[in-house]
């Protein structure tokens, strides 16, 4: 006694077989089959294994909120747990594997869980697991995680691509079932830009399951009609097999479309999953409603199916639940499925309907038993019989097939991903969406209709509407008479059945059933969210689709009061789960972030350069030559070469921003803190940028090259952040002045030529007098070069401490000009330096970076006290500098850090402890912010930010490394380790 | 070193433009860009750039424009262009620090619509509209320059990461 496939009828090809596998047996469907509808043709009643009790489970919807006949689809990287068999289109070759279940389906050691039922009730880890404590790591923790989960991830890598986008239209209908169809037709005659989602495979919803006509039409010819017109409509965009799963703000939701999750070979530049994000102007829900099981014993036996989808395999597939079926209702729905199982020629036992008055005259031959229950199903791998309750007497009958329906939820779900809540109502027993959506409407199933003509009317209606809200002129789309349409008034819920024997099971997913809700209230968990995680109701895949209600019906009853006062969870994106393949899209690989190159990139990997991130930006860290085996050895010859001869760096990713405008040199006055308006033409300054308390931003220098035009450079991380605050300030706090910036980071390829033989390489290069008489230390013009070839930019400015000079040049002649300086400057020991040794030179010159100005520190922290303006009347940072904290004299100021034994070492990020004092917080007195290993004097050297620091060169100290234990002898001492009176910079 | 001839390299310089027929990739020359920025109350500073016919004038943001031309700029030319542009306006060259990348075709739009949340329909956003947007991490700056044809600016630095991953967006419809 099993499911079989009638002889005719339901939308599939019968001409193309499809072959597919299911735990290792090859069964055959047909093209248009779900793979649930496929093995329910196949007989295969029993799909799974529940998740706590390993119960046989079967079949139990043919859509979204499947519990049960979760699968493992694919093989290798495109092995996909918990694939709803419901939702899967049957493919040829498909090979599905079921879970939570061992060693097989059939017999499953798990179910040994099941005798000990009475102690894994819900909570009975929270009570099982308490003592011994030890035992929680070694023992239980272990044990729980293996029992735990649903299915089971690859490790593999997934071979395919995802991909996201964005769609913008006026109106995003959801759903495409009567109600979708009907608005996006009024809409899309309208002229206005449509886009219809549906997540199943073809559009029509409950039309594809219909035996009622339209106009004399099958109802699936209807749909057929009704999307061809909506195709041909240019300004419609149909996307079926898209799941909108979320609502959020500005109108913008989230949609996941499996392009290719129905082929078994997806075609590789195609990818499997689209994440769509639909901008929409208006959105009309059109989402259905969701049929409540009904909660009696054994109401997870395979052979118990919802009412709907048991119409669904026997009407769109062509698949009879079984031989002998019965019918639990509580409303006129579960006539519908009768009228059509007796149609197909299906053995219907009996009606059993909950009510005593029920009205609905049914015409079938099948008996009707009014106002009884069906309180327990019979049977273990497949039901066998049904228990029948009324009026205190239990009649048995023989049924292999039982369909229940306990009335109907608006899936109300994305209306209530802003925040707003749910309301109950008594009238439509059911919880339904908000008022006031703000541009989202409700159409059809979803907004309380029932029938399909009252589904199609107020469609259209809303269709109309909402496009003609935004201007367009739009008329009702009109539909044929409709024949054989049920529609089935809202009945009282029965939320509890008498009569039980069994398990009656409220969320089939996570095993929860009637009395592990009665015992959440009893122990103090009645409010719903408490008991959604006392008991898991509502978790896991399917996030309580089908058991929500009925778990807050219970609970109302429990606590003697409505099912308004309990409420519902809160409702959030996503609405059925998306898989991160699709939320990361093509951001993989080598796409997962981009990567911005310095103009001399190129020039820097032919002189082997070992590159290091900086951001986005990928910068040369050092120059391996041939016999250096690490990378100490290329930095301290590349600093000693700088010193000794001259180097060539790269500096093109620090930030660069041309600040133009009447008002540019005031502006500049007002954003540092030391005086730029009386900065010379042709001169650059160093410039100290205070944030508004006080404390530095970042530092730079800025170059005069005209009156109105100066050239401001800042660190490379904090490029971004100055424009930024650059811009703030200009717009917001000073918009009388007369600024413009423009950000030219790009612009330029700037070159860092350092050494005592700079100039004599250079000049060569550059057709103006670059002596130091025409062009003195900070000087900073426009320059010829190569003979009037090329026009660049000249700074005398130097990070080294050596004499320097930074060439910038168009960033398209960069490399060119790279080579032209290293080819100069190849008699003279040029050799190119990278950003390690940069900071060693600017360490063993006392220059400090952002691990220096690190958010703490103020100018006189620094020795910059004279950079503080005290003539100008204003600017960034002034007012707080006078806070208490910022003039206390113990405050940590930059010091310089050598070890007395030139061999040891010390680390950033030290403590520095007076020498004798014990190596607690109370006695720290400092700590070392940036080190060095110094060729210059032979030894580590560190700069450091220590109380008093300047008032104790000489002052021995000890370097404490509380993490590892290191304890360092040093001395501190004057933190310009090289040329202290700067004589080099001027030659 | 006069006698050294400084060669130019540009950004994109290395790729080869794709073709099909329904979406078609290539890099623009690398000719001239000045970012033109205007005081704040200055009139009409759009239709004044247009009748410099000195290139074509992309809307770049409040109060700034980009003037783009295939044909690189001489040093004398540019100097001449922004003592025109003054006192409305003042000009930076930013010739060497964008890279120009057209995408044309009937898929040009969707391929777009993978990186950015504009609205690129041709009621919202018809020829000669330009905005700057994100394509996925990437900031750029769109202009539609026909019915099925879209001028990108982008940063130099970014101009490969960001010709790769048009290549990947596009390959679907190739």
């Amino acid at each position: 006694m099993t499911s079989y496939r009638l002889a005719t009828g339901g939308l599939i090809d019968r001409q193309t077989p499809l072959s597919f596998s299911f735990d290792g047996k090859r069964m055959l469907g047909f093209e248009g089959d779900s793979l649930a509808s496929a093995l329910l043709a196949n007989g295969q009643l029993l799909v799974g294994r529940s998740f706590k009790y390993h119960r046989p489970r079967g079949i139990l919807t043919a859509g979204t909120a499947e519990p049960n006949a979760l699968m493992t689809i694919g093989q290798g990287g495109r092995t996909e747990p918990n694939t709803r068999a419901t939702m899967q289109e049957l493919y040829q070759g498909l090979e599905a594997r079921s879970q939570s279940r061992w060693p097989s389906l059939e017999f499953d050691v798990g179910a040994l869980n099941s005798l000990f039922s009475p102690f894994l009730g819900a909570g009975f880890y929270y009570k099982t697991f308490m003592w011994p404590a030890a035992f929680w790591e070694k023992i239980y923790e272990p044990f729980i995680r293996k029992a735990a989960g649903l299915g089971k991830a690859s490790y593999e890598a997934d071979p395919d691509s995802y991909d996201k986008c964005w769609a913008h239209c006026d109106l995003l209908v959801i759903g495409s079932g009567p109600a979708g169809l009907a608005a996006a037709l009024s809409a899309g005659r309208s002229g206005a830009r449509v886009v219809l989602v549906d997540e199943h495979s073809a559009a029509g919803g409950s039309l594809l399951s219909e035996t009622a006509t339209i106009g004399g039409a099958s109802a699936s010819q209807f749909v057929a009609e009704t999307v061809a017109e909506l195709a041909s409509l240019s300004n419609v965009q149909i996307l079926t097999r898209t799941t909108a799963f979320g609502w959020y703000d500005g109108n913008v939701f989230g949609a996941v479309e499996r392009v290719q999750k129905h082929v078994l070979d997806p075609l590789p530049a195609v990818p499997v999953e689209r994440l769509w994000r639909v901008v929409s102007k208006r959105a009309i829900l059109a989402s259905g409603a969701e049929e409540r099981p009904l909660v009696f014993g054994g109401n997870d036996i395979p052979g118990v199916m919802m009412a709907t989808a048991m119409r669904t395999y026997l009407n769109r597939y062509g698949v009879a639940p079984g031989k002998h079926v019965a019918i639990f209702t509580t409303n006129d729905s579960g006539y519908a499925l009768a009228r059509d199982l007796e149609s197909a020629g299906v053995n219907l036992v009996a009606v059993i309907d909950g009510r005593p008055d029920a009205g609905f005259r049914y015409s079938g031959r099948a008996r009707v038993i009014k106002g009884a229950y069906v309180s327990d199903a019979h049977g273990r791998k497949a039901l066998s019989s049904i228990s029948v309750w009324k009026n205190g007497s239990v009649e048995t009958l023989k049924a292999d097939a039982l369909a229940m329906s306990g009335g109907f939820s608006p899936i109300i779900h994305l209306a209530c991903h802003r925040g707003a809540k749910p309301v109950w109502s008594d009238e439509q027993a059911g919880f339904l969406a908000p008022t006031g959506l703000n541009g989202f409407e409700l159409a059809g199933a979803v907004n309380t209709n029932s029938g399909i003509a009252a589904c199609l009317a107020d469609g259209a209606a809303r269709g109309a509407a909402c496009v003609e809200a935004l201007g367009f002129t739009a008329s009702v789309a009109t539909f044929a008479t409709v024949e054989g349409d049920i529609v089935a008034p809202p009945a009282k819920p029965i939320w509890k059945i008498p009569g039980i024997k069994g398990k009656a099971f409220v969320d089939y997913q996570n095993d929860v059933h009637r009395k592990d809700l009665a015992l959440a209230v009893r122990e103090g968990y009645g409010h719903v969210e408490l008991a959604k995680r006392y008991t898991t109701n509502g978790m896991a895949t399917d996030q309580g689709k089908l058991s929500n209600v009925n778990a807050i019906g219970l609970l109302a009853e429990a606590r003697g009061v409505s099912p308004a006062e309990i409420g519902t969870t809160t409702f959030r994106p996503f609405y059925t789960p998306v898989s991160f393949g699709a939320l990361a899209g093509g951001h993989f690989g080598h796409h997962f972030q981009p990567v911005r190159e310095s103009p001399l990139h190129d020039w820097a990997k032919k002189q082997s350069a070992v590159f290091i991130d900086t951001g986005l930006w990928y910068r040369s860290s050092w120059f391996p030559r041939n016999s250096e085996t690490n990378w100490r050895e290329s930095v301290d010859r590349e600093v000693l070469n700088v010193r000794a001869n001259a180097g060539l760096c790269d500096v093109s990713t620090l930030g660069k921003i041309e600040v133009c405008g009447n008002d540019a040199a005031e502006f500049l006055n007002r954003v540092y803190s030391n005086g730029f308006l009386k900065l010379p033409i042709g001169k650059a300054r160093y410039g100290l940028m205070l944030r508004e308390d006080g404390f530095i931003y970042d530092d730079g220098t800025t170059s005069r090259l005209e009156e109105h035009r100066f050239f401001m450079t800042t660190t490379t991380a904090y490029a971004a952040g100055v424009m930024t605050h650059l811009e703030f300030c200009a717009q917001a706090l000073w918009p009388d002045l007369d600024v413009r910036l423009a950000s030219v980071t790009d612009q330029w390829a700037q070159m860092s030529v350092a050494g005592p033989k700079s100039r004599r390489i250079l000049q060569p290069i550059v057709d103006d007098d670059i002596s130091n008489a025409a062009f003195p230390f900070l000087a900073a013009k426009e320059v010829s070069l190569f003979g009037g070839q090329l026009q660049g930019r000249l700074f005398r400015i130097s990070f080294s401490g050596e004499l320097a000079y930074e060439l910038a040049v168009p960033a398209g002649y960069g490399e060119s000009v790279a080579d032209a300086i290293m080819e100069a400057g190849n008699p003279h020991g040029i050799q190119p330096y990278g950003v390690e040794a940069l900071s060693v030179l600017r360490v063993e010159k006392g220059h400090v970076t952002h691990s220096e100005i690190n958010g703490t520190v103020i100018p006189a922290d620094l020795g910059f006290e004279k950079m503080v303006s005290q003539t100008k009347p204003d600017f960034i940072g002034k007012a707080m500098l006078n806070r208490e904290g910022l003039t206390a004299e113990d405050r940590p100021r930059l010091v310089g850090v050598v070890p007395l034994d030139p061999k040891a070492s010390f680390r950033t990020g030290s403590h520095i402890l007076a020498k004798d004092a014990a190596a607690t917080l109370e006695n720290d007195q400092g700590y070392v912010t940036s080190i060095a290993y110094s060729p210059h004097v032979g030894s580590t050297i560190g700069l450091a930010l220590v109380r008093h620091g300047p008032e104790r060169h000489g002052e021995e100290v000890v370097v404490w490394n509380g993490l590892c234990g290191e304890f360092t002898a040093a001395r501190l001492c004057n933190p310009v380790f090289v040329d202290p009176q700067n004589e080099k910079l001027h030659v | 070193m006069s006698d050294f001839r400084p060669t130019f390299r540009p950004a994109l310089g290395a790729k080869t433009a794709i073709t099909s027929a329904e979406v078609k990739l290539s890099a623009l020359p690398e000719g001239a860009i000045v970012q033109v920025l205007a005081p704040p109350g200055e009139q009409d500073v759009a239709s004044f750039l247009s009748g410099l016919g000195k290139g074509g004038v992309r809307t770049f943001s409040p109060g700034q424009w980009l003037i783009v031309g295939d044909e690189p700029m001489t040093q004398e030319d540019m100097k001449t262009l922004f003592e025109t542009l003054e006192p409305r306006a003042t000009g930076v060259d930013q010739s060497a620090g964008r890279a120009r990348i057209r995408i044309d075709g009937k898929q040009a739009g969707r391929v777009l619509s993978k990186g950015t949340a504009l609205d690129l329909s041709a009621d919202a956003f018809p020829v000669g509209r330009s905005a700057t947007t994100l394509i996925g991490h990437i900031a750029a700056h769109i202009t539609r320059i026909d019915s099925d044809s879209f001028e990108l600016i982008v940063l130099r630095g970014f101009a490969e990461s960001l010709w790769d991953d048009l290549t990947r967006m596009s390959a679907e419809y190739r």
